[in-house]
């Protein structure tokens, strides 16, 4: 089932991770291989699905956002899917998924404001298939990468 | 808040670096019919204002057989979220652990190989003296990630 993987793989995997802008030649030369060596076994990391995407990682609060908060949703049963891809582009929504226990789906959003926050909730309750929306409000002990929650 | 001008440039340089981290200066530069220096300076800039923090990839964790991403919510005896945090900090998989207001007082999410993991993790939590409740769900699939999704103001 799994892509196996060897030092190569998990040299580019670990260097790309902690700064995804890293050029293949500097990857090439820790390893002592060539540069093309790195960029094949980059595409293919990418084709097998092991990579999924890269991104930079922006401090929402240097971009007028205040705090980070995550929505508990319950949804009408066998329409998480539907719900789901609707929430997922709901600007401010950074994470979504689909949980089994407590939740039906949960998401993580940025939040500018309590007004902010209001109107967030009440769009997603508006929408088809939701039937409840629970909060909590993230008070910010650790930075939150998309790095934590996708190793 | 910061002194930084998120101005045309900066949003498309930081937007399409967020779909694609790789993007090359070059092909910013061209995107926005700036000098490659320009967008070498702007890249900097952000950096050293703390709005870019970094850039990572995105790796899919079952592909790895890393296991399941996996949230507990725990409620604790009043004034005692400070320590229970410290204890839940030393523990094995955890991912990501901040207080929270609303139903629970801690969320923290952890990435844990199997059911039997979660199922002892749980435990553990639920062990703690000061610990009330420990609610858990399970992430399923690869969650999405959209930081696409950040307005800029």
């Amino acid at each position: 089932m799994y892509m196996k993987l060897d030092k190569i793989d998990f040299t580019i995997l670990e260097m790309l991770t902690k700064d995804a802008r890293t050029s293949f030649r500097e990857i090439a030369r820790r390893l002592q291989v060539s540069p093309d060596t790195i960029s094949k076994r980059f595409e293919k990391l990418k084709k097998e699905g092991v990579i999924v995407d890269s991104t930079v990682i922006i401090d929402p609060r240097k971009i007028g956002y205040s705090f980070t908060a995550r929505f508990g949703i319950d949804v009408k049963p066998t329409y998480s899917s539907q719900a789901l891809e609707e929430i997922i582009k709901i600007p401010s929504v950074i994470v979504a998924s689909k949980l089994v226990g407590k939740y039906d789906l949960i998401s993580i959003i940025v939040v500018k404001s309590f007004q902010h926050l209001c109107e967030l909730r009440e769009n997603i309750l508006e929408m088809p298939y939701i039937e409840k929306v629970e909060t909590g409000m993230w008070i910010n002990t650790m930075k939150l990468c998309p790095h934590y929650f996708l190793i | 808040m910061s002194d930084i001008r998120i101005d045309e440039v900066n949003v498309k340089l930081l937007r399409m670096l967020q779909n694609d981290a790789r993007t090359s200066f070059k092909d910013i530069a061209n995107e926005c019919n700036v000098s490659l220096d320009t967008i070498k300076n702007r890249f900097n800039n952000l950096k050293k204002n703390g709005v870019i923090r970094g850039s990572t990839i995105v790796i899919d964790p079952k592909k790895m057989g890393q296991g399941n991403l996996v949230i507990i919510g725990i409620q604790v005896v009043q004034q005692f979220s400070e320590s229970v945090l410290n204890m839940i900090k030393k523990m094995q998989g955890l991912c990501f652990v901040t207080k929270s207001i609303g139903q629970y007082d801690i969320e923290a999410i952890f990435l844990l190989k199997d059911i039997e993991q979660i199922g002892i993790t749980k435990e553990k939590i639920e062990n703690f003296p000061q610990v009330k409740v420990a609610d858990v769900g399970i992430f399923v699939d690869r969650p999405l990630l959209c930081p696409k999704n950040f307005e800029f103001e």
